[in-house]
């Protein structure tokens, strides 16, 4: 225990040091592995722990995206407030789709998110008044502001890393992992199933929100068909389940996997890897449905025999 | 303690459980026995909020509690256990009474209260495993030490008898007099092991086709003439 929190303020520490160091490339991607392990860490509050599999994300990383570009270029908010509203319209916006959806488990709910994330990027496109339609926006650049975005993505990061730990051993926690065992069986402890879905479903969708924004800062250019597309909440499920569902370092190795392998795909076969996306998350249920964190304590059992 | 008046579920035509009504006392122990399909555990899964009654009416200590959704009949004070186990699988021994202590009725003290539930019940050496490890009739204990660590009045078991071997169950008979006396609790009990029955209950209210057809101490409804022909027909 000791030793996991000193390795990760090592690691917190050399990343803050390395701007210094990195060409733009690798600055931009690592400023979104950030993001996304962020994401796939809040993603992993309803997927892993509750057990409710959400391919709806991207409708709340683009709510949060648009709604804090909106706010910066009106200049009504420094950018960290302008954030936070993104989130919490992102979250509010979860709660509406998701109360009435948390009631059905399993493949239901994920099918029902399918169908959120595409009505809303649907809407999106088409409300050009608000999101520039699939011209998108851009957002002024500011010379140096993307060393400071690299920091606030990182303590981002740093500041969900920390609640994902405090979560599973909350309260919270505890309702959703039995909630994921046995929903009725919850009911019969005295756990509001609707409740603490609906409580985590906020949370996590206020998390993306906040990503959004902050991505829509970084890139200073969003359009709908980006922000919300089927391959990013995708991608969400992707970066869970290839580290390991329910963990929480998993979904941090998971995305790190994802980004790599990212920015390979897309460079190298870009028809493709929307395919190679599919056939690698059939790949890691069929083999490994604990993802790379699964396939570690299996290394280790073996090694230990 | 709890009182049911004509609580009846019917799907369309059919009466699962048609206008039956008991009344459970102070640290009681009334059995509810019949033949399968009878509508037992139809009547526990109203009680406990788990189904939506068709029509009647539940009360525990005089406050109508019928229609309340499972969650908060567990707030009130009634807890019920599954005839098929129910344990959360992904979660250890102590977290599944841990879970029952941190959502019941009382939710001060949780920690201790789930050390104590595992004691009392004997799973407490058993705290850090899973429970796909245990033994069917540990299983059984931990969804009884789960139920407790929720602080209930009333206690609905659903065959926690059944499908154990005859010393486990004569060890699970006498967990659950043993139960009774150590935390003055109201036991509604369906069970099927005659034996356990008789040795248990105080009364027994028979049910058959969803309606009561007897009720009594034990040596009286086993040889009512309408109980022996509910179970083995009549000639």
């Amino acid at each position: 225990m000791k030793l996991g929190i000193a390795l990760s303020a090592a690691a917190l520490v050399a990343l803050a040091l390395l701007p210094f160091a990195l060409s733009p490339y690798t600055h931009n991607l690592m400023t979104l592995s950030f993001l996304f392990v962020a994401t796939a860490l809040a993603w992993n509050w309803l997927g892993g722990y509750a057990g409710q599999i959400s391919f709806g994300h991207a409708a709340m990383f683009g709510t949060g995206g648009f709604v804090a570009a909106r706010i910066l270029l009106a200049g009504a908010l420094p950018p960290p407030l302008a954030w936070i509203a993104g989130g919490l319209v992102a979250g509010a916006y979860a709660l509406i789709w998701g109360h009435p959806t948390l009631r059905l488990r399993g493949p239901y709910f994920s099918i029902a998110t399918i169908g959120v994330g595409e009505a809303t990027r649907l809407v999106f496109t088409y409300w050009d008044k608000f999101t520039g339609g699939s011209s998108g926006l851009s957002l002024p650049m500011v010379p140096g502001a993307k060393r400071t975005l690299y920091w606030e993505a990182l303590a981002f990061l740093a500041l969900i890393a920390v609640a994902s730990w405090a979560i599973r051993r909350s309260r919270l926690g505890l309702a959703l992992f039995a909630i994921r065992g046995d929903v009725e069986a919850a009911a019969d402890v005295g756990i509001s199933a609707t409740f603490y879905q609906d409580l985590v479903l906020f949370l996590s969708g206020a998390a993306t929100g906040i990503a959004g924004g902050i991505y829509a800062s970084y890139f200073s250019f969003i359009e709908p068909n980006d922000m919300l597309g089927f391959d990013r909440s995708i991608s969400f499920v992707l970066m869970a389940v290839i580290g390991g569902v329910g963990t929480i370092l998993g979904p941090v190795l998971g995305a790190v996997v994802f980004v790599l392998l990212r920015q390979f795909l897309i460079g190298s076969y870009p028809q493709l890897y929307l395919g190679l996306y599919g056939a690698l998350l059939i790949a890691v249920i069929l083999f490994e449905p604990l993802g790379l964190m699964g396939l570690g304590h299996r290394l280790v059992r073996r090694a230990a025999r | 303690m709890l009182r049911v008046e004509k609580l009846s579920k019917r799907y369309g035509g059919l009466k699962a459980v048609d206008e039956v009504s008991l009344e459970l006392g102070r640290e009681e122990i009334l059995g509810v026995i019949g033949p399968n399909g009878a509508g037992k555990t139809t009547l526990f899964s109203m009680i406990a909020g788990s189904q939506k009654p068709s029509s009647g009416a539940v009360f525990l200590e005089g406050e109508s509690i019928g229609g309340l959704p499972a969650h908060r009949v567990v707030h009130k004070g009634i807890v019920r256990t599954h005839q098929i186990v129910r344990p959360f699988a992904n979660l250890t021994v102590f977290e599944n009474a841990l879970a029952g202590a941190t959502f019941g009725r009382d939710q001060t003290h949780a920690r201790a209260k789930a050390q104590e539930a595992l004691e009392l019940v004997g799973l407490w050496n058993r705290r850090g495993d899973l429970p796909g490890s245990l033994t069917l009739a540990g299983r059984k204990k931990l969804e009884l030490a789960r139920a407790l660590a929720t602080t209930p009045r009333v206690l609905l078991l659903d065959e926690v008898i059944a499908g154990v071997n005859p010393s486990e169950a004569l060890e699970m008979a006498q967990l659950i007099k043993k139960i009774r006396e150590a935390r003055k609790l109201s036991i509604l009990l369906i069970e099927h092991v005659m034996p356990a029955v008789m040795t248990l209950c105080d009364r027994v209210l028979v049910l058959d086709a969803g309606r009561a057809i007897a009720a009594g101490t034990p040596a009286q409804v086993v040889s009512d003439p309408l109980v022996i022909s509910a179970y083995l027909g009549s000639a």
